[in-house]
């Protein structure tokens, strides 16, 4: 575990460097000079021993590597990644961020993420382009309003800007939508929850990334870790519960570290298997879909639970959509056709408008889903092994306060009580987070 | 001066036909067969669209669908491809991203910033002050490019086709059409799809012996008995060879999606041609060699007066003969194979004037062509696994491994001849047919209960075709100047350079800064460009820097054919008809479509309460089970005891999840030695009936038990309220229905209102006597409306959900999923006593003795609550506080005004510190306000002896 | 779309199908732990590999079906015969208090 260190000699340790600031007058100065901007971040030689290990180069270990260097001064960190930065989870989300969760822990949670994606473009000197345009969610039976309502009312108590609104409302904001009481699946309300919106989800990784790089923190992409390593386990190898890491084999050499952190979402369970540990997660695509763009027309982020859809419009004009995971375990990213004609049926059903609009591009990425639709967080029956995993389709939204609490966790070497109800201990206990109950489809 | 030249002899257009038209408001005139853009360079118009981020004037490029410079509106439809939807007579055309006019576009102000205006810029700026972003990113969102949608457009009509041929081939040029015939005559059932509109594929711009052949290949496919379908795609390559094809042709509908399961998919799409980075490559009159050659030699339209042509191939030799053929003066031939090239090209905003040569010197035009060279659109080979690989001898991808089932021909594969490239198309025909008769056998082999075919699976066959050379072939890409590498993003070769050089310099996080390749193409066009480029940066070949995966679809499809016709099926029962007629409110629970009520159900529960209520229960869930097993799986399925219910008896049950969670309630009555009835609640309906079958086949597959789902069997009907003993007893005349002879918790089967074989069930929800009829769902309607007609003296009336549910509530019968949620375990619902530990197994068996063993930790409780002020009804969901904190100890999870009462009622779940008889607890309601309310000592806030229901 | 080879009815779309997740063992109830059940009911291995899992042919033959299938190539690999024993799936779909996960 790392040494704890004085504020002071963290603050002189901090190995920030002097990176020319982004500002418009820089933009302009550089245009005007035709000079070019440095890299944004260093290409580091992988070396053979570093502080803590991050497997899994996304919004996740990018935060984590970040928040353990800037506010934790603990700077001798690699980030590695089996591709390249933000090639996983965090360049294929539908970039929506919102905090209006059903349970109190998950609001609380969300809410220090929203907060600090409200204020990461000045933060972190680069504009993630926060889109703070309101999100919807319709509800279209009795007991989807009761649903919404319990969101809205567990919100309100936590100072959450949520609200249930009627179909009158609902056209207000988003004049697209067919709030006609005759449509097959009626919109009879919705959760409104202004503080909701959509961010550039590269961005927010680039912003990281280059953050981190500024404190000193080392970047690997296109390095793969192919083993962990421990002793004094139960299991073959000196793996499993007892254990204590002791680093990483990667395809770029071994590296030995005394903690080592699992941020890689959908490869979660091979990852942690490589510990010898099991995790209750099983990995599902979840796709996504966008249009060619057209004039800006929807104003906000429109999710339905029911219809298994979500939605929002770019400021280049594109639709995005979203949907539930694929029904069934892969690791295949190849995406279905029966994806889109579900979505496009739902679509439509929601705005008979767009039918004319052409779908681009689909894709799809890995999600991590357990249980009790929430995450598993801090330590394991692995000493110096810690996990940021289980996010299944939410894990976006919550990147940087994960971060910010997973370093906390390896700087203190205490689980901090944002994230304690998030343990894996709890599927052992059997005393499940309560997030289960609003599930669906909940962008 | 572009103009229509005269009649020519592959021409397309039918010069019969003249279409008028509306571009911009301004009246011209086309011909059937021409394109919106063929139409319109007859009509001397040359600009089309404004580019996304700069605004620039923007010609003909490619001339085909591809073309990212004439996507144009036409109507309410947004995103048109101007160079392939053909002309229609009354089209009301127009540019998109101009404002306020294409020819005065004040946002072209945009290309004096270019400099500022570097690929991501908008990353480092706007940063500060933070509060004035949204002033920005409304603005941004202003230049966002693309046509319009008319928010009243309609859903369209949208058929849906599904087949299933042996082989698929996609692409009708000659090595698609060899392969095609081949396969049809080796007696294969073949569907051929051509994106575009004409079969031929590069004959069809070519010579008249290059359309000789292609005529005479399309007749042999079509004698061979070839599915043809033109203007369509092949959009996706999905798991198995599910194959999309997206039709843009068929009469009557506006696209339509064909899902085609193939034995074996044809690959051949041909060559897409590459434009060629330089500076001032996306003014007007800068074009490819196949866009000059389609105006031409398809529809008749000179493309400039005097051209200068860079040519590094035949195709662009072949521009040369057809240019000077249509009447263009030839000022310059560049052969890149001789290492000649250009430097840039120079003109007004609106039109090409000059061409600078590398030597410096200029040559006045305003036409050039260039034919640089082409990119293998590997698409539907990604989609199926491939990860081409580039060859710098021939300067593009080739596919490195496909699975069997997907075969590639023509000029994807390599070069050679007309007669090689059909030679490779009829051989890989043939190899499709053998494979797809593989296919079959093992598709045979694979259901048992079919015929099998004879002998063992013979092994796929092996490709034993000759292969097609890779021609070698300049490597062009750019200049040595900069210029436009993605049109449609308005994205440079400089811009590119720049983002490299700042880190963003593998293929992917280049793509994702610049958005190069982000556009309607797709990366048709960029691509392969946007990778030379980076590899400039780095240093590196083509190989080395790798490309992107290209993702479906092949080609944008509409939502409305994606969508097709919507259909999600309703599901009603067989007295809906009645209940329309007789002033239903509706409510959607789940598909069924149920009365909520009749206009007052607040009437209808004092009616139940006093007289008696009838109600449609008939999407209760019902299971018929029969075999001696039974009791076995109800003990199973059931929390409580089963192994001794008598004959003739119901008895109420739990089922839960194996986690303890309640799953599903509803009572089961016995009705003959080994025949019971099970019912469910209406959700649980599928899900039950699932879950029976699982414990029945994997877990006791040796227990007799036959499971048959009678839902719909059955139309249910609940008689309630203190005369519904006289009301049935008015319609049946087997079954003795009096107290002693039919209690509380039995089941009869007999005969009602002349109909025979239904049952009756003694039992109720609402909490007043009340029998449950089964009647055989053809007879439904009959049996409701002589309940009706004979029970008119004794008050009967319909009565809806909302009744049932305040009736219930007035009970304290719990609903799951409504006062139980995805956590609830049993114990919380205080039915405990139900919970037979002692049984040897039940689902969720273990976790309920742990969670009511010593130390378990507390779950909540389900508890009736009655607000302090009567009339208040606190909204469902209101949560329950600790007083005068915002702690949340529970929740209310119904609550109804009660009619009988007078006053509201609730049910709630609270924390086990609050479920005491008698506590006083504070309910926060929506409106922020605080109330309090009082825990009640029964569930029941009403007749919780149950008086009435044993009457 | 995937084909999914039922036993008895041959392969069918994976649409016309409902997937029950990995096949594993009961434990028995009458001596289980705590331990060993919450094992059973939440814990998974899902390998990027051969995965042993259940399927249930709900628009056909309705009859469960365990196969073992690739989870990065999505193939099959010697689909069962009908009738050969199956554990009892567990996990997602074949819990009734959970939907599609």
């Amino acid at each position: 575990m790392p040494v704890r260190l004085s504020a002071v000699i963290r603050r002189s340790l901090a190995k920030r460097r002097l990176a020319p600031r982004y500002s418009g007058a820089g933009l302009l100065w550089r245009g005007v000079r035709n000079s070019s901007w440095p890299r944004v971040w260093r290409e580091p030689p992988l070396k053979k021993s570093y502080d803590v290990v991050v497997i899994g180069g996304g919004v996740h270990g990018l935060a984590t590597a970040y928040y353990l260097a800037a506010n934790h001064g603990i700077t001798d960190v690699a980030v590695l990644d089996k591709a390249y930065l933000g090639s996983g989870g965090s360049g294929r989300n539908t970039a929506i961020v919102r905090s209006n969760y059903l349970t109190p822990e998950g609001v609380a949670f969300y809410d220090r993420s929203l907060e600090l994606y409200n204020t990461m473009s000045a933060d972190l000197n680069l504009n993630v382009m926060f889109s703070e345009r309101g999100h919807l969610t319709l509800a279209h039976t009795d007991s989807a309003v009761r649903t919404m309502r319990w969101r809205a009312e567990v919100n309100k108590l936590q100072n959450i800007d949520s609200s249930v609104i009627g179909p009158a409302e609902i056209s207000r904001i988003a004049p697209s939508l067919d709030t006609s009481p005759n449509t097959r699946y009626p919109i009879l309300a919705a959760l409104y929850h202004p503080p909701g919106g959509t961010i550039r989800h590269d961005a927010v990784v680039w912003a990281y990334a280059r953050a981190a790089d500024a404190h000193g923190v080392d970047m690997h992409q296109k390095t793969e870790v192919i083993d962990i390593t421990c002793e004094g386990g139960e299991g073959p190898d000196g793996k499993g519960p007892g254990a204590k890491v002791t680093g990483v084999c990667t395809s770029k050499g071994d590296v030995s570290a005394r903690v080592v952190i699992n941020c890689t979402a959908g490869w979660a369970g091979l990852i942690a298997a490589m510990a010898g540990l099991k995790l209750p997660i099983t990995t599902h695509p979840l796709q996504a879909a966008v249009t060619e763009p057209v004039k800006v027309f929807l104003p906000t982020v429109v999710v339905s639970g029911s219809l298994h859809v979500y939605v929002s419009q770019t400021d280049r004009g594109e639709l995005v959509f979203g949907a539930s995971v694929d029904p069934f375990a892969t690791y295949d990213m190849g995406g279905t056709l029966d994806f889109t004609e579900e979505l496009a049926g739902h679509v439509l059903e929601l705005m008979p408008a767009v039918s004319e609009m052409r779908l681009l591009r689909q894709w799809a990425g890995l999600c991590d889903i357990t249980p009790d639709y929430s995450p598993v967080m801090g330590f394991t029956p692995v000493e110096g092994f810690l996990c940021d995993v289980g996010w299944g389709t939410y894990g976006f939204k919550a990147g940087p306060v994960s971060g910010e609490q997973l370093a906390k966790c390896v700087a203190e070497q205490a689980t901090p009580e944002l994230i304690s109800p998030f343990a894996l201990s709890r599927f052992d206990s059997g005393m499940l987070v309560g997030e289960k109950g609003a599930a669906a489809v909940g962008h | 001066m572009i103009r229509r030249l005269e009649p020519r002899s592959g021409e397309v257009i039918d010069r019969a036909t003249p279409l008028k038209f509306t571009w911009n408001s301004k009246k011209h005139i086309g011909y059937a067969g021409d394109t919106i853009v063929s139409a319109l360079l007859a009509n001397n118009e040359s600009v089309f669209s404004r580019s996304m981020k700069y605004h620039r004037r923007r010609g003909v490029l490619t001339a085909d669908y591809w073309d990212p410079n004439t996507m144009v509106q036409v109507g309410t439809e947004p995103n048109v491809r101007g160079a392939h939807r053909l002309l229609e007579a009354d089209m009301l055309v127009s540019a998109q991203n101009a404002w306020p006019s294409l020819d005065f576009d004040v946002k072209a102000a945009n290309g004096l910033f270019g400099r500022f205006l570097t690929a991501g810029f908008y990353y480092k700026t706007f940063i500060k002050p933070q509060r004035l972003w949204p002033a920005y990113e409304k603005v941004l969102a202003r230049f966002a490019p693309g046509g319009v949608v008319d928010l009243n457009t309609p859903h369209g009509y949208h058929d849906k086709r599904y087949c299933h041929p042996d082989v698929v081939v996609a692409g009708g040029g000659p090595a698609g059409l060899a392969a095609a015939i081949s396969a049809a005559q080796a007696g294969m059932n073949v569907m051929l799809v051509e994106h575009n509109h004409h079969l031929g594929g590069h004959l069809r711009w070519g010579t008249d012996e290059d359309r000789a052949v292609a005529d005479e290949l399309e007749a042999t496919a079509r004698m061979a008995g070839v599915e043809i379908l033109t203007d369509s795609t092949v959009t996706g390559r999905y798991d198995d060879n599910w194959i999309a094809v997206s039709q843009r042709n068929h009469p009557g509908v506006v696209e339509r999606l064909i899902k085609a399961r193939a034995k074996i998919l044809v690959v051949a799409p041909g060559l897409i041609e590459r434009p060629y980075v330089f500076a001032g490559n996306d003014l007007p009159g800068v074009m490819l060699s196949g866009a000059a050659r389609r105006l031409i030699n398809m529809y008749a339209v000179r493309p400039g007066n005097r051209g200068v042509v860079l040519t590094a191939n035949a195709d662009g030799d072949a521009a040369v003969v057809d240019l000077e053929r249509a009447g263009v003066e030839i000022a310059a031939v560049l052969d890149a194979r001789a290492g000649e090239t250009i430097s840039k090209a120079s003109g007004s905003s609106r039109h090409l004037n000059s061409v600078t040569l590398l030597d410096g010197s200029t040559v006045k035009a305003d036409l050039l062509v260039t034919a640089v060279g082409w990119t293998a659109p590997t698409s539907l080979l990604n989609m199926a696994g491939d990860r081409p690989c580039y060859s710098p001898k021939a300067a593009r991808f080739f596919s490195t491994a496909l699975p069997d089932n997907v075969i590639a021909t023509g000029g994807i594969v390599g070069d050679g001849r007309l007669d090689e490239l059909i030679a490779h198309g009829a051989s890989s025909g043939e190899l499709a047919a053998e494979r797809a008769a593989a296919v079959k056998h093992r598709l045979r082999s694979t259901v048992t209960r079919a015929q099998t075919p004879e002998g063992p699976e013979p092994p796929m066959p092996a490709d034993h075709r000759d292969g097609l050379c890779k021609a070698p072939h300049p490597e062009l890409y750019r200049s040595d100047t900069h210029g436009m590498v993605d049109f449609s993003e308005d994205v440079g070769s400089k811009d590119l350079l720049s983002a490299a050089a700042e880190g963003f310099d593998s293929v992917e996080l280049l793509k994702r800064f610049t958005t190069a390749t982000m556009g309607p193409s797709q990366g048709k066009l960029e691509t392969v460009n946007t990778v030379a480029v980076l590899g400039e940066a780095r240093g590196e070949s083509i190989e080395e820097v790798g490309t992107t995966v290209w993702r479906p679809p092949y080609a944008p499809i509409s939502l409305g054919a994606l969508a097709g016709r919507v259909f999600e099926p309703v599901r009603v029962s067989s007295l809906h008809e009645w209940h329309t007629a007789n002033n239903m409110k509706p409510i959607l629970a789940g598909q069924w479509i149920r009365p909520d009520h009749y206009g007052d159900p607040a009437a209808e529960v004092t009616n139940v309460r006093t007289n008696v209520g009838i109600i449609d229960v008939t999407p209760l869930g019902k299971l018929d089970l029969r075999g001696p097993d039974v009791p076995r799986l109800l003990n199973l399925l059931y929390t409580n005891e089963w192994s001794k219910l008598p004959v003739g008896r119901v008895r109420y049950g739990m089922m839960c999840a194996e986690d303890g969670v309640v799953a599903d309630d509803g009572v089961t009555g016995r009705l003959g030695e080994d025949h019971y009835l099970m019912t469910t609640t209406s959700s649980g309906a599928g899900q039950i009936w699932q879950w029976a079958e699982m414990w029945l086949q994997t877990e006791h597959p040796d227990w007799q038990v036959h499971v048959t789902p009678v839902t719909t069997g059955y139309t249910s009907i609940n008689i309630a309220g203190p005369r519904s003993r006289d009301l049935l007893t008015r319609l049946v005349d087997d079954v003795d229905l009096s107290p002693v002879a039919f209690e509380y918790m039995n089941v009869r089967s007999g005969t009602i209102a002349g109909v025979a074989d239904c049952f009756m069930w003694r039992i109720g929800f609402t909490g007043e006597l009340s029998f449950e009829i089964h009647v055989p769902a053809g007879f439904g309607l009959h049996v409701w409306e002589q309940l009706i007609e004979k029970g008119a003296d004794l008050g009967v009336g319909p009565f809806g959900l909302e009744a049932q549910r305040i009736m219930r509530l007035e009970k304290g019968h719990f609903i799951v999923g409504q006062d139980t949620d995805g956590l609830t375990k049993a114990p919380t619902t205080g039915l405990t006593p139900l919970i037979r530990l002692d049984k040897a197994d039940f689902a969720g068996k273990p976790e309920l003795e742990w969670s009511l063993g010593a130390g378990a930790p507390e779950l909540p409780v389900l508890v009736a609550i009655r607000p302090t002020d009567p009339q208040l009804v606190p909204d469902e969901a209101c949560q329950i506080l600790r007083k005068g904190t915002a702690e949340i100890v529970g929740r209310i999870t119904s609550s109804r005004f009660s009619p009988t009462l007078g006053r509201s009622v609730c049910l709630g779940q609270v924390t086990p510190e609050f479920a005491a008889a008698g506590t006083e607890i504070t309910v926060r309601l929506c409106d922020g306000s605080d109330t309090t309310a009082t825990v009640m000592q029964h569930h029941a806030h009403f007749d919780p002896e149950g008086v009435r229901l044993r009457g | 779309m995937l084909l999914v080879p039922c036993p008895h009815c041959g392969p069918r779309n994976s649409a016309d199908m409902s997937y029950q997740g990995e096949a594993s063992s009961r434990p028995d109830p009458s001596s289980t732990t705590p331990t060993e059940w919450r094992e059973y009911l939440y814990m998974k291995h899902n390998p990027a590999g051969w995965l042993r899992e259940n399927w249930y042919c709900s628009s056909g033959c309705r009859r469960f079906f365990t196969v073992e299938r690739h989870t990065v190539t999505s193939e099959f690999r010697e689909p069962p015969l009908p009738g050969s024993k199956t554990p009892r799936p567990t996990g997602d779909g074949a819990d009734p208090a959970r939907g599609a996960p």
